[in-house]
Protein backbone atom coordinates (compact mmCIF):
# COMPACT_ATOMS: atom_id res chain seq x y z
CA UNK A 1 0.00 0.00 0.00
CA UNK A 2 1.17 3.63 -0.78
CA UNK A 3 1.06 6.49 1.36
CA UNK A 4 -1.69 8.97 0.64
CA UNK A 5 -1.69 12.42 1.58
CA UNK A 6 -4.49 15.40 1.68
CA UNK A 7 -2.47 18.38 0.32
CA UNK A 8 -5.24 21.20 -0.33
CA UNK A 9 -9.44 21.70 0.56
CA UNK A 10 -11.54 24.12 0.59
CA UNK A 11 -15.68 24.31 0.99
CA UNK A 12 -18.17 26.81 -0.34
CA UNK A 13 -20.48 29.02 2.05
CA UNK A 14 -22.95 26.59 3.74
CA UNK A 15 -26.51 27.34 4.04
CA UNK A 16 -29.75 28.14 2.42
CA UNK A 17 -28.26 28.82 -0.74
CA UNK A 18 -29.45 31.05 -3.96
CA UNK A 19 -27.31 28.87 -6.06
CA UNK A 20 -28.25 25.52 -8.40
CA UNK A 21 -26.63 21.61 -7.35
CA UNK A 22 -24.20 22.86 -10.40
CA UNK A 23 -23.25 26.40 -9.32
CA UNK A 24 -22.21 24.71 -5.88
CA UNK A 25 -19.92 22.30 -7.23
CA UNK A 26 -18.01 25.38 -9.41
CA UNK A 27 -17.96 27.15 -5.75
CA UNK A 28 -16.34 23.87 -4.03
CA UNK A 29 -13.74 23.39 -7.21
CA UNK A 30 -13.02 26.98 -7.51
CA UNK A 31 -12.26 26.82 -3.10
CA UNK A 32 -10.10 23.60 -3.98
CA UNK A 33 -7.94 24.89 -6.83
CA UNK A 34 -7.19 28.41 -4.85
CA UNK A 35 -5.95 26.87 -2.10
CA UNK A 36 -3.40 24.17 -3.98
CA UNK A 37 -0.17 25.20 -4.96
CA UNK A 38 0.24 24.60 -8.87
CA UNK A 39 -2.64 22.59 -9.05
CA UNK A 40 -3.41 22.49 -13.16
CA UNK A 41 -7.20 20.73 -14.30
CA UNK A 42 -4.41 18.50 -16.46
CA UNK A 43 -2.87 17.38 -13.33
CA UNK A 44 -5.78 15.19 -11.64
CA UNK A 45 -6.37 11.86 -13.27
CA UNK A 46 -9.31 10.74 -10.92
CA UNK A 47 -12.38 12.71 -9.76
CA UNK A 48 -14.95 11.04 -6.80
CA UNK A 49 -17.99 12.75 -5.87
CA UNK A 50 -19.86 12.50 -2.96
CA UNK A 51 -23.64 13.18 -3.88
CA UNK A 52 -26.15 11.36 -1.95
CA UNK A 53 -29.39 12.62 -3.21
CA UNK A 54 -29.15 14.70 -6.48
CA UNK A 55 -31.56 12.39 -8.14
CA UNK A 56 -34.25 13.58 -5.78
CA UNK A 57 -33.31 16.97 -5.02
CA UNK A 58 -32.11 18.47 -8.33
CA UNK A 59 -33.53 15.68 -10.65
CA UNK A 60 -29.82 14.87 -11.20
CA UNK A 61 -28.20 11.82 -12.35
CA UNK A 62 -24.68 10.84 -14.00
CA UNK A 63 -23.67 13.30 -11.69
CA UNK A 64 -19.69 12.63 -12.28
CA UNK A 65 -19.04 13.43 -15.64
CA UNK A 66 -21.32 16.51 -14.91
CA UNK A 67 -19.26 17.24 -12.22
CA UNK A 68 -15.53 16.87 -14.27
CA UNK A 69 -17.31 18.98 -17.02
CA UNK A 70 -18.38 21.97 -14.51
CA UNK A 71 -14.56 21.42 -13.21
CA UNK A 72 -12.58 21.37 -16.55
CA UNK A 73 -11.39 17.92 -16.00
CA UNK A 74 -10.84 15.37 -18.42
CA UNK A 75 -9.67 12.65 -15.40
CA UNK A 76 -8.34 9.31 -17.03
CA UNK A 77 -7.75 6.79 -14.49
CA UNK A 78 -11.13 6.83 -12.09
CA UNK A 79 -14.35 8.78 -12.57
CA UNK A 80 -17.40 7.83 -9.60
CA UNK A 81 -20.01 9.00 -7.92
CA UNK A 82 -20.58 7.41 -4.29
CA UNK A 83 -23.86 7.27 -2.48
CA UNK A 84 -23.92 6.42 1.03
CA UNK A 85 -26.50 9.08 2.27
CA UNK A 86 -24.86 10.65 4.98
CA UNK A 87 -21.39 9.73 4.81
CA UNK A 88 -21.30 10.39 0.81
CA UNK A 89 -18.40 12.33 1.18
CA UNK A 90 -16.45 10.24 3.41
CA UNK A 91 -16.80 7.43 1.51
CA UNK A 92 -15.95 8.96 -1.35
CA UNK A 93 -12.37 9.81 0.17
CA UNK A 94 -12.41 6.69 1.09
CA UNK A 95 -12.58 5.30 -2.73
CA UNK A 96 -9.89 7.90 -3.42
CA UNK A 97 -7.66 6.96 -0.99
CA UNK A 98 -8.24 3.03 -2.42
CA UNK A 99 -7.24 4.18 -5.24
CA UNK A 100 -4.60 6.12 -4.82
CA UNK A 101 -2.76 3.84 -2.27
CA UNK A 102 -2.99 0.72 -4.91
CA UNK A 103 -1.58 2.44 -7.77
CA UNK A 104 -4.55 3.26 -9.32
CA UNK A 105 -4.45 6.95 -9.50
CA UNK A 106 -2.30 9.32 -8.30
CA UNK A 107 -4.07 12.47 -8.16
CA UNK A 108 -7.57 12.60 -7.54
CA UNK A 109 -9.87 15.26 -5.97
CA UNK A 110 -12.75 14.49 -4.09
CA UNK A 111 -16.26 16.52 -4.11
CA UNK A 112 -18.62 16.22 -1.69
CA UNK A 113 -22.19 18.40 -2.77
CA UNK A 114 -26.07 18.45 -1.79
CA UNK A 115 -28.51 20.90 -3.05
CA UNK A 116 -31.53 20.29 -0.05
CA UNK A 117 -33.29 23.49 0.15
CA UNK A 118 -36.17 23.40 -2.73
CA UNK A 119 -39.39 24.93 -3.12
CA UNK A 120 -41.59 22.04 -1.45
CA UNK A 121 -39.65 20.98 2.07
CA UNK A 122 -42.27 18.16 2.66
CA UNK A 123 -40.50 17.24 -0.34
CA UNK A 124 -37.40 17.28 0.28
CA UNK A 125 -38.21 15.36 3.68
CA UNK A 126 -40.17 12.53 1.64
CA UNK A 127 -36.53 11.78 0.03
CA UNK A 128 -34.76 11.93 3.49
CA UNK A 129 -37.06 9.46 4.51
CA UNK A 130 -35.96 6.90 1.69
CA UNK A 131 -32.56 6.48 3.58
CA UNK A 132 -34.34 4.32 5.87
CA UNK A 133 -35.97 1.27 4.29
CA UNK A 134 -39.25 3.21 2.66
CA UNK A 135 -41.73 0.40 2.26
CA UNK A 136 -41.33 -0.70 6.05
CA UNK A 137 -40.08 2.10 7.93
CA UNK A 138 -40.55 5.14 5.72
CA UNK A 139 -44.40 4.31 5.52
CA UNK A 140 -44.88 4.08 9.01
CA UNK A 141 -43.35 8.02 9.97
CA UNK A 142 -39.58 6.80 10.02
CA UNK A 143 -37.71 9.76 9.17
CA UNK A 144 -34.70 11.10 11.34
CA UNK A 145 -36.10 12.71 14.09
CA UNK A 146 -38.16 10.06 14.94
CA UNK A 147 -35.20 7.39 15.24
CA UNK A 148 -32.78 9.72 16.86
CA UNK A 149 -35.79 10.65 19.78
CA UNK A 150 -36.07 7.33 20.09
CA UNK A 151 -32.60 6.44 20.82
CA UNK A 152 -32.36 9.35 22.98
CA UNK A 153 -35.53 8.47 24.88
CA UNK A 154 -33.34 4.92 25.31
CA UNK A 155 -30.33 6.78 26.06
CA UNK A 156 -32.07 9.05 29.13
CA UNK A 157 -34.04 6.32 30.56
CA UNK A 158 -31.24 3.80 30.64
CA UNK A 159 -28.51 6.13 31.65
CA UNK A 160 -30.02 9.23 32.62
CA UNK A 161 -28.60 11.76 30.34
CA UNK A 162 -30.96 14.80 30.31
CA UNK A 163 -31.64 17.26 28.18
CA UNK A 164 -29.72 19.78 29.32
CA UNK A 165 -26.60 17.73 28.59
CA UNK A 166 -28.13 17.09 25.28
CA UNK A 167 -28.51 21.17 24.59
CA UNK A 168 -24.56 21.74 25.69
CA UNK A 169 -23.83 19.90 22.85
CA UNK A 170 -25.67 22.67 20.69
CA UNK A 171 -24.40 24.92 22.51
CA UNK A 172 -20.45 23.83 22.18
CA UNK A 173 -20.77 23.44 18.33
CA UNK A 174 -22.39 26.73 17.69
CA UNK A 175 -19.79 28.15 19.54
CA UNK A 176 -17.65 27.08 17.66
CA UNK A 177 -19.59 27.48 13.96
CA UNK A 178 -19.37 30.96 15.14
CA UNK A 179 -15.62 30.99 14.34
CA UNK A 180 -16.28 29.73 10.97
CA UNK A 181 -17.55 31.75 8.33
CA UNK A 182 -18.70 29.30 6.22
CA UNK A 183 -21.28 27.38 8.64
CA UNK A 184 -24.50 27.53 8.18
CA UNK A 185 -25.03 29.66 11.54
CA UNK A 186 -21.92 31.41 11.39
CA UNK A 187 -23.81 34.62 12.78
CA UNK A 188 -26.53 33.18 15.03
CA UNK A 189 -25.57 32.74 19.04
CA UNK A 190 -27.43 29.62 20.56
CA UNK A 191 -27.45 29.78 24.45
CA UNK A 192 -28.53 26.64 26.42
CA UNK A 193 -32.03 28.63 26.91
CA UNK A 194 -32.66 29.00 23.65
CA UNK A 195 -32.16 25.41 22.73
CA UNK A 196 -34.04 24.16 25.55
CA UNK A 197 -36.95 26.56 24.70
CA UNK A 198 -36.96 25.65 20.92
CA UNK A 199 -39.64 24.38 19.01
CA UNK A 200 -40.06 20.48 20.14
CA UNK A 201 -39.36 18.29 16.55
CA UNK A 202 -40.22 14.89 17.78
CA UNK A 203 -39.81 14.97 21.54
CA UNK A 204 -37.73 14.57 23.58
CA UNK A 205 -35.37 16.77 20.12
CA UNK A 206 -35.84 20.09 19.78
CA UNK A 207 -35.13 22.05 16.68
CA UNK A 208 -31.87 22.73 18.72
CA UNK A 209 -31.08 19.74 19.01
CA UNK A 210 -31.01 18.90 15.27
CA UNK A 211 -28.88 19.54 12.22
CA UNK A 212 -30.30 21.62 9.42
CA UNK A 213 -31.29 20.92 5.55
CA UNK A 214 -27.93 23.08 3.79
CA UNK A 215 -27.13 23.41 0.28
CA UNK A 216 -22.94 23.13 0.35
CA UNK A 217 -20.42 21.55 -1.11
CA UNK A 218 -16.39 20.82 -0.32
CA UNK A 219 -13.58 19.42 -2.35
CA UNK A 220 -10.13 18.25 -1.36
CA UNK A 221 -6.82 17.13 -3.56
CA UNK A 222 -5.41 13.24 -2.40
CA UNK A 223 -2.24 12.43 -3.70
CA UNK A 224 0.55 9.96 -3.32
CA UNK A 225 3.49 10.68 -1.36
CA UNK A 226 5.24 10.77 -4.61
CA UNK A 227 3.85 13.91 -5.42
CA UNK A 228 2.42 15.55 -1.92
CA UNK A 229 4.60 18.00 -1.91
CA UNK A 230 4.07 19.45 -5.69
CA UNK A 231 0.94 20.73 -3.92
CA UNK A 232 2.18 21.61 -0.08
CA UNK A 233 4.54 22.21 2.32
CA UNK A 234 2.32 20.69 5.22
CA UNK A 235 0.42 17.45 3.71
CA UNK A 236 -1.90 15.52 6.35
CA UNK A 237 -1.58 11.32 6.11
CA UNK A 238 -4.22 8.94 5.91
CA UNK A 239 -3.34 6.40 8.76
CA UNK A 240 -6.20 4.26 8.90
CA UNK A 241 -9.89 3.93 7.73
CA UNK A 242 -13.02 1.43 8.52
CA UNK A 243 -16.10 1.12 8.30
CA UNK A 244 -18.96 -1.08 9.70
CA UNK A 245 -22.97 -1.86 9.03
CA UNK A 246 -24.91 -4.15 11.07
CA UNK A 247 -28.69 -3.74 9.92
CA UNK A 248 -31.12 -2.04 7.77
CA UNK A 249 -34.47 -2.58 8.63
CA UNK A 250 -35.01 -0.95 12.08
CA UNK A 251 -36.55 -4.30 13.48
CA UNK A 252 -32.87 -5.48 13.00
CA UNK A 253 -30.84 -3.18 14.95
CA UNK A 254 -29.29 -4.08 17.79
CA UNK A 255 -29.87 -1.16 20.30
CA UNK A 256 -31.14 1.82 19.89
CA UNK A 257 -29.19 3.34 22.74
CA UNK A 258 -25.86 1.56 21.86
CA UNK A 259 -24.25 1.80 18.48
CA UNK A 260 -22.12 -1.23 18.22
CA UNK A 261 -21.42 -0.60 14.60
CA UNK A 262 -19.71 2.16 15.89
CA UNK A 263 -17.54 0.50 18.72
CA UNK A 264 -16.74 -2.42 16.17
CA UNK A 265 -15.22 0.40 13.48
CA UNK A 266 -13.79 2.06 16.06
CA UNK A 267 -11.88 -0.77 17.76
CA UNK A 268 -10.64 -1.81 13.50
CA UNK A 269 -9.70 1.79 12.69
CA UNK A 270 -7.26 1.96 16.32
CA UNK A 271 -6.43 -1.67 15.37
CA UNK A 272 -5.09 -0.18 11.82
CA UNK A 273 -3.98 2.87 13.36
CA UNK A 274 -2.01 1.66 15.99
CA UNK A 275 -3.48 3.95 18.86
CA UNK A 276 -6.11 4.31 21.54
CA UNK A 277 -8.90 6.57 21.50
CA UNK A 278 -6.34 8.40 24.11
CA UNK A 279 -4.39 9.34 21.38
CA UNK A 280 -6.66 11.23 19.36
CA UNK A 281 -6.46 15.15 19.51
CA UNK A 282 -9.69 16.25 17.87
CA UNK A 283 -12.34 14.29 16.17
CA UNK A 284 -14.76 15.30 13.72
CA UNK A 285 -18.01 13.56 14.47
CA UNK A 286 -21.37 13.34 13.08
CA UNK A 287 -23.70 15.41 15.04
CA UNK A 288 -26.81 15.29 13.16
CA UNK A 289 -28.25 15.70 16.73
CA UNK A 290 -27.07 16.23 20.08
CA UNK A 291 -28.09 12.76 21.46
CA UNK A 292 -25.83 11.19 18.16
CA UNK A 293 -22.78 13.25 19.77
CA UNK A 294 -23.10 11.83 23.61
CA UNK A 295 -23.70 8.62 21.88
CA UNK A 296 -20.35 8.82 19.91
CA UNK A 297 -18.21 9.64 22.89
CA UNK A 298 -19.22 6.41 24.47
CA UNK A 299 -18.48 3.81 21.30
CA UNK A 300 -15.33 5.76 19.98
CA UNK A 301 -14.15 4.99 23.45
CA UNK A 302 -13.69 8.84 24.80
CA UNK A 303 -15.52 8.07 27.66
CA UNK A 304 -17.26 4.95 29.32
CA UNK A 305 -20.86 3.75 28.43
CA UNK A 306 -23.68 5.65 29.54
CA UNK A 307 -21.14 8.70 30.61
CA UNK A 308 -21.34 10.55 27.31
CA UNK A 309 -23.88 13.46 29.05
CA UNK A 310 -21.37 13.46 32.06
CA UNK A 311 -18.59 14.37 29.34
CA UNK A 312 -20.20 17.13 27.86
CA UNK A 313 -21.18 18.29 30.65
CA UNK A 314 -17.65 18.33 32.84
CA UNK A 315 -16.34 19.94 29.17
CA UNK A 316 -14.29 17.16 28.08
CA UNK A 317 -14.79 17.60 24.46
CA UNK A 318 -14.82 21.70 24.65
CA UNK A 319 -11.17 23.24 23.32
CA UNK A 320 -8.53 22.34 26.25
CA UNK A 321 -10.62 19.61 27.23
CA UNK A 322 -9.50 15.22 26.84
CA UNK A 323 -10.61 15.65 23.29
CA UNK A 324 -11.70 18.47 21.30
CA UNK A 325 -14.60 17.63 19.65
CA UNK A 326 -16.37 19.04 16.18
CA UNK A 327 -14.04 22.90 16.34
CA UNK A 328 -15.33 22.83 12.79
CA UNK A 329 -19.46 23.27 14.02
CA UNK A 330 -20.18 19.85 13.37
CA UNK A 331 -23.21 19.47 11.86
CA UNK A 332 -25.41 21.45 14.11
CA UNK A 333 -23.21 24.80 13.32
CA UNK A 334 -22.29 24.01 9.92
CA UNK A 335 -24.83 22.53 8.89
CA UNK A 336 -25.25 19.20 6.87
CA UNK A 337 -24.90 19.12 3.20
CA UNK A 338 -25.40 15.45 3.32
CA UNK A 339 -22.39 14.17 0.10
CA UNK A 340 -20.12 17.36 1.18
CA UNK A 341 -20.32 16.64 5.37
CA UNK A 342 -17.49 14.53 5.24
CA UNK A 343 -15.52 16.55 3.26
CA UNK A 344 -16.08 19.92 5.03
CA UNK A 345 -14.94 17.78 8.24
CA UNK A 346 -11.56 16.79 6.24
CA UNK A 347 -11.21 20.07 5.33
CA UNK A 348 -11.24 20.98 8.85
CA UNK A 349 -8.22 18.39 9.51
CA UNK A 350 -6.24 19.95 6.80
CA UNK A 351 -6.66 23.30 8.24
CA UNK A 352 -6.51 22.28 12.12
CA UNK A 353 -2.99 20.44 10.91
CA UNK A 354 -1.84 23.37 9.25
CA UNK A 355 -2.72 25.99 12.17
CA UNK A 356 -4.95 27.91 9.55
CA UNK A 357 -8.30 28.10 11.65
CA UNK A 358 -8.70 30.66 14.22
CA UNK A 359 -7.63 30.63 17.79
CA UNK A 360 -10.73 29.98 19.30
CA UNK A 361 -11.11 26.72 17.92
CA UNK A 362 -7.44 25.69 17.12
CA UNK A 363 -6.71 22.50 18.78
CA UNK A 364 -2.57 23.20 18.88
CA UNK A 365 -0.15 20.73 18.68
CA UNK A 366 -2.67 18.15 17.35
CA UNK A 367 -1.05 15.28 15.58
CA UNK A 368 -3.82 12.43 15.24
CA UNK A 369 -7.76 13.24 14.59
CA UNK A 370 -10.25 11.46 13.32
CA UNK A 371 -13.71 11.82 11.23
CA UNK A 372 -16.93 10.30 11.62
CA UNK A 373 -19.73 9.84 9.94
CA UNK A 374 -23.40 7.64 10.14
CA UNK A 375 -25.46 7.35 7.61
CA UNK A 376 -29.28 6.20 7.92
CA UNK A 377 -30.19 4.72 11.28
CA UNK A 378 -26.71 4.81 12.52
CA UNK A 379 -26.40 1.55 10.76
CA UNK A 380 -23.11 2.24 8.71
CA UNK A 381 -20.59 3.87 10.38
CA UNK A 382 -17.68 5.17 8.38
CA UNK A 383 -14.03 6.27 10.20
CA UNK A 384 -10.99 7.90 8.75
CA UNK A 385 -7.53 8.35 10.79
CA UNK A 386 -5.46 11.12 9.88
CA UNK A 387 -1.79 12.37 11.37
CA UNK A 388 0.32 15.46 11.19
CA UNK A 389 3.15 13.62 10.26
CA UNK A 390 4.10 10.93 7.91
CA UNK B 1 -54.03 1.29 -8.32
CA UNK B 2 -52.15 3.83 -6.43
CA UNK B 3 -52.85 7.42 -6.87
CA UNK B 4 -49.89 8.92 -5.46
CA UNK B 5 -46.48 8.73 -8.12
CA UNK B 6 -44.50 5.91 -6.97
CA UNK B 7 -41.36 8.49 -6.25
CA UNK B 8 -43.57 9.91 -3.57
CA UNK B 9 -45.87 6.80 -2.46
CA UNK B 10 -44.22 5.56 0.54
CA UNK B 11 -46.45 2.21 0.42
CA UNK B 12 -45.24 -0.76 -1.27
CA UNK B 13 -47.12 -2.39 -3.89
CA UNK B 14 -48.12 -5.19 -3.15
CA UNK B 15 -50.07 -7.44 -6.15
CA UNK B 16 -48.45 -10.47 -7.23
CA UNK B 17 -47.37 -8.57 -10.33
CA UNK B 18 -45.39 -6.54 -8.79
CA UNK B 19 -43.64 -8.62 -5.67
CA UNK B 20 -43.11 -12.27 -4.80
CA UNK B 21 -44.68 -11.43 -1.05
CA UNK B 22 -48.37 -10.50 -2.18
CA UNK B 23 -49.11 -13.08 0.54
CA UNK B 24 -48.16 -11.67 3.63
CA UNK B 25 -50.60 -8.24 2.01
CA UNK B 26 -53.41 -10.77 0.78
CA UNK B 27 -52.94 -12.28 5.11
CA UNK B 28 -53.28 -8.44 6.03
CA UNK B 29 -56.22 -8.66 4.46
CA UNK B 30 -57.42 -11.86 6.10
CA UNK B 31 -56.46 -10.22 9.32
CA UNK B 32 -53.50 -12.24 10.10
CA UNK B 33 -50.18 -10.73 11.24
CA UNK B 34 -47.52 -12.73 9.21
CA UNK B 35 -43.32 -13.15 8.28
CA UNK B 36 -41.37 -15.43 6.94
CA UNK B 37 -39.19 -18.29 8.44
CA UNK B 38 -36.88 -20.48 7.09
CA UNK B 39 -37.60 -23.97 7.27
CA UNK B 40 -33.73 -24.67 7.11
CA UNK B 41 -32.06 -22.76 9.91
CA UNK B 42 -35.62 -21.64 11.36
CA UNK B 43 -34.37 -18.09 11.45
CA UNK B 44 -37.32 -15.23 11.47
CA UNK B 45 -37.35 -12.45 9.50
CA UNK B 46 -38.52 -8.79 9.23
CA UNK B 47 -39.74 -7.55 6.76
CA UNK B 48 -40.96 -10.97 5.40
CA UNK B 49 -37.97 -12.05 2.59
CA UNK B 50 -38.07 -14.71 -0.77
CA UNK B 51 -34.57 -15.52 0.42
CA UNK B 52 -32.96 -16.34 3.80
CA UNK B 53 -30.53 -13.69 4.58
CA UNK B 54 -29.01 -16.26 7.23
CA UNK B 55 -28.37 -18.86 4.85
CA UNK B 56 -29.44 -18.19 1.62
CA UNK B 57 -32.06 -21.12 1.49
CA UNK B 58 -35.28 -20.52 -0.47
CA UNK B 59 -37.53 -22.81 1.88
CA UNK B 60 -39.32 -20.33 3.65
CA UNK B 61 -42.80 -20.52 5.17
CA UNK B 62 -45.39 -18.01 6.44
CA UNK B 63 -45.75 -17.92 10.34
CA UNK B 64 -48.70 -15.93 12.11
CA UNK B 65 -46.91 -13.26 14.81
CA UNK B 66 -47.93 -12.12 17.86
CA UNK B 67 -50.60 -9.03 17.31
CA UNK B 68 -49.82 -7.65 20.73
CA UNK B 69 -47.12 -5.85 22.02
CA UNK B 70 -45.34 -3.08 24.12
CA UNK B 71 -43.84 0.19 23.67
CA UNK B 72 -40.26 -0.37 23.92
CA UNK B 73 -39.15 3.59 22.77
CA UNK B 74 -41.61 6.19 21.20
CA UNK B 75 -41.57 9.70 19.60
CA UNK B 76 -43.96 12.14 17.82
CA UNK B 77 -44.10 13.83 15.07
CA UNK B 78 -44.14 17.47 15.15
CA UNK B 79 -42.31 18.84 12.46
CA UNK B 80 -40.77 18.63 8.96
CA UNK B 81 -43.49 15.86 7.84
CA UNK B 82 -42.82 14.40 4.78
CA UNK B 83 -45.10 14.55 2.19
CA UNK B 84 -48.47 13.00 2.02
CA UNK B 85 -48.38 13.34 6.21
CA UNK B 86 -48.29 16.89 6.49
CA UNK B 87 -51.95 16.13 7.93
CA UNK B 88 -50.70 14.22 10.54
CA UNK B 89 -48.62 16.58 12.68
CA UNK B 90 -48.82 14.60 16.67
CA UNK B 91 -48.76 11.04 15.55
CA UNK B 92 -46.98 9.21 17.85
CA UNK B 93 -44.55 6.40 16.27
CA UNK B 94 -42.48 3.87 18.22
CA UNK B 95 -40.50 0.62 18.74
CA UNK B 96 -42.94 -1.82 19.01
CA UNK B 97 -41.90 -5.21 20.97
CA UNK B 98 -44.24 -8.06 20.02
CA UNK B 99 -44.91 -10.39 22.81
CA UNK B 100 -42.32 -13.43 23.47
CA UNK B 101 -40.90 -12.65 20.31
CA UNK B 102 -37.18 -11.29 19.99
CA UNK B 103 -38.64 -8.60 17.59
CA UNK B 104 -39.14 -5.24 17.29
CA UNK B 105 -41.20 -3.03 14.62
CA UNK B 106 -41.56 -0.10 14.30
CA UNK B 107 -44.97 1.58 13.58
CA UNK B 108 -47.23 4.15 13.64
CA UNK B 109 -49.12 4.05 16.90
CA UNK B 110 -53.11 4.75 16.29
CA UNK B 111 -55.29 6.01 18.96
CA UNK B 112 -52.12 7.65 21.01
CA UNK B 113 -51.20 10.92 22.27
CA UNK B 114 -47.32 11.37 22.93
CA UNK B 115 -48.02 13.20 26.84
CA UNK B 116 -50.16 9.68 27.62
CA UNK B 117 -47.59 7.12 26.27
CA UNK B 118 -44.89 5.21 28.31
CA UNK B 119 -42.39 2.88 27.81
CA UNK B 120 -43.73 -0.55 28.51
CA UNK B 121 -47.53 0.20 27.71
CA UNK B 122 -49.19 -2.08 25.49
CA UNK B 123 -50.15 -2.31 22.06
CA UNK B 124 -52.47 -4.23 19.60
CA UNK B 125 -51.89 -4.92 15.99
CA UNK B 126 -54.42 -2.72 13.48
CA UNK B 127 -54.30 -3.46 10.02
CA UNK B 128 -56.11 -0.98 7.63
CA UNK B 129 -57.68 -0.24 3.98
CA UNK B 130 -56.22 2.61 2.04
CA UNK B 131 -58.43 4.76 -0.66
CA UNK B 132 -56.90 2.76 -3.38
CA UNK B 133 -57.42 -0.42 -1.92
CA UNK B 134 -54.12 -1.49 -0.65
CA UNK B 135 -54.02 -2.68 2.59
CA UNK B 136 -51.16 -2.02 5.21
CA UNK B 137 -50.94 -2.24 9.53
CA UNK B 138 -49.81 -0.19 12.53
CA UNK B 139 -50.34 -0.33 15.84
CA UNK B 140 -52.85 1.29 18.44
CA UNK B 141 -53.31 1.45 22.22
CA UNK B 142 -56.35 -0.63 22.98
CA UNK B 143 -59.64 1.29 23.18
CA UNK B 144 -60.06 2.49 27.35
CA UNK B 145 -62.48 0.11 29.25
CA UNK B 146 -66.08 1.62 29.67
CA UNK B 147 -66.52 2.88 32.87
CA UNK B 148 -67.71 0.37 35.57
Amino acid sequence: MRKVAVVAGGVSTWGVRSATWGELVQEAGNALFSSARSLGAKDVDSLFVGAAQPERFAFQSHVAPMTAELLGLHPWKVLRRNELACASGQAAIQDAYAAIASGLSDVAVVLGVEKMNIPSMAEATTSMANVLDRAWDGVQGGTAPPFFAMAAQRHMHEYGTTAEQMALVSVKNHKFANTNPKSQFYSKTFTKEKILSSPMVSPPLRLGDCSSMTDGSGAVLLVSEEKARTYTDTPVWISATAQYTDFHNLANMPSLSSWTGLKKAASELYQKGGIDPTDIDFAEVHDCFTISEIIEYEELGFCKKGQGGKFIQEGQSDLGGKVTVNPRGGLLGCGHPLGATGIGQAVEVLEQFQSKVPAARHVKDAEVALTHNLSGSANVHTLTLYRREN
Amino acid sequence: MPQTPSLLDFYPLEDEKSTRISKFFDNVRQGHFTTTRCTKDQSVHWPPRVVCPQCHGEALEWIELPKKGRLFAFSALLLGLPMGMEGEAGAVVGMVELDGWPIKIFSRIANAKYEDCHIGDAVEWDPYTLADGRVFFRFRKPAAPPPA
